[in-house]
């Protein structure tokens, strides 16, 4: 291999590296219409949908401590609320203001009007 | 390359440290791989990007090794396919997404080689331009390709792969021997091989190529 033969073959490559191949066309629509294809759908399906509709993990956490409070304050209700789970199960009516079950608050009406 | 960096980190640092080290720097080292999870996570302009960026690249080497455009195209179109039907498996880390690109391409060359071995007619074989037409320069660069392909088609397989990938694509040895599945040694004689070979085929058309013309 003489030298004049590889220079003549690095300039021959250099000519290469410097004119890629067109590509033919349609080629690039082509691949990137397979690439869409194939490409796992962005927006999941059944439960996965669900879960990143409600934003996920943190979301959910949220979630269940809400639900938890809330049946707990229906199963174990504050003094101050009336009791509905136990007047829904027993059948008992519900606390009314002029039924004279709250006279806290009809006494705390006086002491408004009277000042 | 990102390996020899890995390996030499200095002993002193923790393990935790050392695999962040490690994942900054496959992100660094290509940028492809994080492409390849944003497109199995279904964007798709990573998509377009990964497309734009791989299908010259996949194209150019599968034309130069084979020397055909309708099967350089199918090649490149298969490559690709078999990219996005694994990128929902792809780990990152293992291999560099061109490399593996480059690996598929290699390989399905050699498969389309290997059926056409001892079929092809001499005449689908291009040739060299009439060096009548390389009064122009744009010409004379046309059939100095023309004679480079024509020079190439003429290696063995595995020689043209390695002087393509070489000398063309440009890459690195060690990226040339995980794509051709070699050793570094054997990547460098092939090159040396097919290189003292074209040098050979296209010494003896110095004149018709223009070469004693221009000086170059």
């Amino acid at each position: 291999m003489t030298k004049p033969d590889t220079d003549m073959l690095e300039t021959l490559f250099q000519d290469a590296r410097a004119t890629p191949p067109a590509l033919p066309d349609g080629l690039m629509d082509r691949i990137m219409a397979d690439a869409l294809a194939q490409q796992p759908a962005s927006g999941a399906r059944g439960w996965r949908a669900i879960w990143r509709a409600i934003g996920g993990a943190p979301a959910f956490g949220g979630l269940v401590t809400a639900t938890a409070v809330g049946f707990w304050i229906g199963v174990a209700p504050p003094s101050n609320l009336p009791d509905i789970a136990a007047q829904i199960i027993t059948g008992a009516s519900f606390a009314t203001l002029d039924d004279g079950s709250a006279p806290e608050l009809t006494a705390f009406g006086w002491d408004i009007e009277e000042g | 390359m990102g390996r020899a960096r890995l390996i030499g980190a200095p002993a002193a640092v923790s393990r935790k440290r050392m695999s962040l080290d490690a994942a900054l720097d496959v992100a660094q080292d290509d940028p492809d791989a994080a492409l390849l999870v944003r497109y199995a996570q279904g964007d798709a302009a990573a998509a377009r990007v990964l497309t734009v960026q791989l299908t010259p690249r996949a194209f150019g080497h599968a034309l130069r090794v084979l020397g055909d455009r309708t099967e350089a195209e199918d090649v490149t179109q298969e490559a690709l396919m078999r990219l996005w039907k694994i990128a929902p498996d792809w780990r990152t880390g293992e291999a560099k997404v061109s490399t593996w690109l480059y690996r598929v391409v290699a390989n399905l060359c050699t498969d389309r080689l290997r059926k056409r071995r001892g079929s092809v007619p001499l005449e689908d074989i291009a040739e060299p331009a009439d060096p009548a037409e390389s009064a122009e320069a744009k010409l004379q660069r046309g059939a100095r390709l023309d004679a480079l392909q024509a020079a190439l088609d003429t290696l063995p397989d595995r020689q043209r792969q390695a002087v393509v990938l070489r000398h063309i694509e440009g890459l690195a040895n060690p990226e040339i021997a995980a794509i051709l599945d070699i050793g570094v040694e054997a990547v460098e004689s092939l090159t040396a091989r097919g290189k003292r070979a074209l040098a050979t085929l296209l010494g003896g058309q110095r004149d018709a190529l223009g070469y004693d013309d221009d000086k170059t």
